[in-house]
């Protein structure tokens, strides 16, 4: 029963292939051993796969038996010659050829005629889908014929190759691209990936994680995912948290400081996601994070570092913008929101928010320079007004500069500016101030001239003159010296003013009590009021020291004084001057000297001061009463009111 | 003379000044009305005199700006000197065709300037 015996054979290569395939997942050592077991089956020398390389346009021979090493995973054969193994593919059907030399359906190709092929069987290989993998070609080196029961022997073969060979493939591609993603996963060093089981235990540690944690592969296996975490952290439990969330949502983020195997720590940028088994469970994760430690410091030291700016502008009061020019976008400071009297964030700061604030008077000059700055790339430094939507005018000085690109064209305008209304304020008060000491001096002179004439006038000669007029001169000079050694908007009071005429009059002295000063120290005098009014004070006193109270031993000078609400509610001093027990001189006959002081007492205060004067000569002494307006501040206060008036000394 | 039987006001605060004014002016055959010390005295005198020829009017009077009585002035067609102890760019923008006699005053000056404004 050589038959039988023969099919049993077939029967048992068709069961140690199916053996062989089932238990290798080695492409080439199946199709070799196929090769092996169909040459033993149908007792050739020879057997062959030749698998089709379409891109090419080639079988190539990937496996064979009997067969020189030269030939089979090198040659290749061009589909486009009309070759037998071709022919069978197209045909989709074996092709045998029991002589090969009296083929004429198709070539036969050079290697296999130098091999002394004699006959062959082409049988193709479909996977599944029908579509041709390649050839499966059994040769025989002596002429052979093959019987029906071969062929279709070869065909139930082939008909086993094909799934093998599909799935084979499939491994091999899953394999290739395994290999591929692990490659990748092993190059990468500037990321830490590793996975970790279903309880969170690292099961895979590749070189990227070694690199940014410190552990290696064989250090980190078997351990928690959370060694990685801060003792902190895990505390309090997040890391447990974490792969709860990733494991309910799928990912969770992983943005935190994390513990290096040095214990150093770093900042750590990633995520973890959770690998789901076909059922949708989470059978284990992948973490994957970047360490960003130095990014991390760099944004810490730059905010501080604008943290320390934004303070020292604050202190500096200073306003910042940064202007660029080509997309019209500006960047202010809040400061600077404030100086353009904005709140901060209440306008997108640009170039009409900034001259819309600038006063009308002000702003063509102001964009003028501005525009000269950029054309002529020079600094911008111009000093405007700019006006608050409280109508309030602020100045404010500006500084700036431009970029400028290589074709000179400005790109970028960054720069800064200060508030100056209470320089520029102090300086317009300087001025006027000035202006004043001008009008003061000028008035002071002609008043010297006016006193001179007067003082020609009553004068009997030249000594008499001299005496008289330093004697003016130096009442003048201690009322200039009162009013200059003000501060701002302090007033000489009467006080002092009466103090000083008696004290140069040398009629303070305690040891002589001859005169009683009785009145409030403090009444502050206008400052306009105080020359005259201590030329008048200083008549009086002359008057008493030369023939009236001061210059008799018996007699006795006293001046009180009291302040008093006017009719128009402003207060007024009134001032008593009465000297008694005077031996006045026989009626009719005037004491000498009385006249310039009467005529300033009874004219010029009225007319220059508003003031109420008498001037009595009474039996035993000079009676003369003064009232005038004084001023309704203290002597301290201080209140500013030059603004309304040209003289800031009233 | 120019200046005989003109009637000219004076409006000066200080009492000396004015004094000594009235004195040059009176010398000069002039016929002195005022003087007078404030804005309001100044502006009831000018209401209430027929014939005032010309003015000599101090800019600063007890602390306040003359303008309204220059104002008064220009609204009567009557000239005016001003009489002010510095140059100020307010009054020169404000009234920049009138003269300004600067303090202390050279009579002959003053008197000349006040001449030149007489209708």
């Amino acid at each position: 029963m050589p038959k039988i015996r023969e099919m049993m054979k077939r029967q048992q290569v068709l069961a140690d292939f199916g053996d062989f395939a089932i238990r290798s997942e080695d492409f080439d050592a199946v199709l070799a051993e196929a090769c092996r077991l169909v040459a033993k089956a149908l007792g050739t020398d020879r057997a062959k796969v030749l698998e089709i390389q379409e891109e090419r346009q080639q079988l190539f021979v990937r496996a064979g038996v009997g067969w020189a090493k030269d030939v089979v995973g090198h040659v290749h054969l061009s589909m486009t010659e009309a070759s037998s193994e071709t022919y069978s593919i197209n045909a989709g059907e074996p092709v045998v050829s029991q002589d090969i030399t009296k083929e004429d359906r198709f070539i036969i190709p050079a290697f296999m005629k130098e091999a002394g092929v004699v006959a062959l069987v082409n049988v193709p290989i479909l996977v599944p889908g029908r579509r041709p993998y390649g050839v499966l070609q059994v040769d025989a080196t002596g002429p052979r014929t093959f019987g029906d029961d071969e062929i279709q022997f070869l065909r139930t073969y082939a008909t086993i190759l094909g799934p093998v060979i599909d799935r084979l493939r499939k491994v091999d591609r899953l394999h290739a691209s395994e290999e591929r993603f692990r490659r990748i996963v092993e190059t990468v060093q500037d990321y830490a990936i590793f996975t970790t089981d279903a309880e969170d235990r690292i099961d895979n540690w590749f070189p990227g994680a070694e690199a940014v944690f410190g552990w290696t592969a064989d250090e980190a296996v078997g351990q928690l995912g959370s060694i990685t975490f801060t003792p902190e952290d895990r505390a309090a439990g997040e890391d447990k948290q974490e792969i709860e969330i990733a494991r309910r949502d799928g990912y969770a983020a992983n943005i935190r400081w994390h513990l290096r195997k040095d214990e150093r720590r770093i900042f750590i940028e990633g995520a973890v996601w959770a690998l789901l088994d076909e059922g949708g469970t989470a059978r284990g994760f992948v973490k994957v994070g970047q360490d960003v430690t130095q990014r991390k410091r760099a944004e810490t030291a730059l905010r501080e570092s604008e943290e320390r700016l934004r303070s020292a502008v604050e202190v500096g009061q200073l306003g910042l913008w940064d202007w660029n020019v080509i997309t019209g976008e500006v960047h202010w400071s809040d400061e600077h929101f404030r100086m353009e009297g904005y709140d901060v964030g209440e306008v997108t700061p640009s170039y009409e928010a900034w001259s819309s604030r600038i006063h009308p008077e002000d702003r063509a000059r102001t964009e003028a320079a501005l525009h000269q700055a950029m054309e002529r790339q020079e600094e911008f430094v111009h000093e405007f007004r700019v006006v608050h939507p409280d109508h309030s005018v602020h100045w404010l000085s500006g500084r700036g500069k431009f970029d400028h690109d290589a074709a000179g064209r400005p790109v970028r305008m960054v720069g800064a500016v200060v508030e100056t209304t209470d320089r520029r304020e102090w300086e317009e008060r300087q001025q006027i101030l000035v202006k004043e000491l001008q009008h003061r001096t000028f008035n002071l002179m002609g008043m010297v001239r006016s006193m001179a004439d007067a003082t020609i006038r009553s004068s009997v000669d030249l000594k008499d003159f001299r005496t008289k007029f330093r004697d003016r001169i130096e009442a003048l000079a201690r009322a200039q010296r009162l009013l200059s050694q003000l501060r701002d908007d302090d007033r000489v009071t009467f006080g002092d003013l009466i103090q000083a005429e008696l004290d140069a009059a040398g009629a303070l002295d305690a040891s002589r009590p001859r005169v009683t000063l009785e009145g409030p120290h403090d009444v502050p005098l206008r400052s306009g009021t105080v020359q005259t009014f201590a030329m008048a004070l200083h008549e009086l006193t002359t008057n008493a020291v030369k023939y009236g109270a001061l210059s008799q031993p018996g007699a006795h000078l006293a001046v009180r004084w009291r302040v008093e609400d006017g009719a128009n509610g402003e207060p007024w001093l009134h001032v008593d001057w009465r000297e008694s027990g005077v031996t006045m001189p026989p009626d009719g006959q005037a004491p000498g000297g009385t006249g310039q002081g009467r005529t300033l007492i009874e004219k010029a205060l009225p007319y220059q001061l508003q003031a109420e004067t008498t001037y009595v000569m009474a039996a035993d002494g000079i009676h003369c009463s003064i009232a005038l307006p004084v001023s309704n501040r203290s002597p301290l206060e201080s209140h500013d009111a030059s603004h309304q008036s040209p003289d800031p000394y009233r | 003379m120019p200046l005989t039987n003109r009637r000219i006001l004076i409006v000066e605060d200080e009492y000396m000044l004015a004094q000594d004014l009235q004195l040059e002016l009176e010398e000069a055959g002039a016929i002195v009305i005022g003087p007078e010390a404030s804005v309001p005295s100044a502006l009831s005198r000018i209401e209430q005199e027929d014939r005032i020829d010309a003015v000599i009017l101090d800019v600063n009077l007890g602390g306040q700006f003359a303008f309204p009585v220059a104002d008064a002035l220009t609204a009567r067609h009557i000239p005016f000197i001003f009489a002010s102890g510095y140059e100020d760019d307010v009054v020169k923008s404000r009234y920049p065709d009138v003269v300004n006699c600067a303090k202390p005053f050279v009579a002959r000056q003053l008197l000349h300037s006040l001449e030149n404004v007489l209708p």
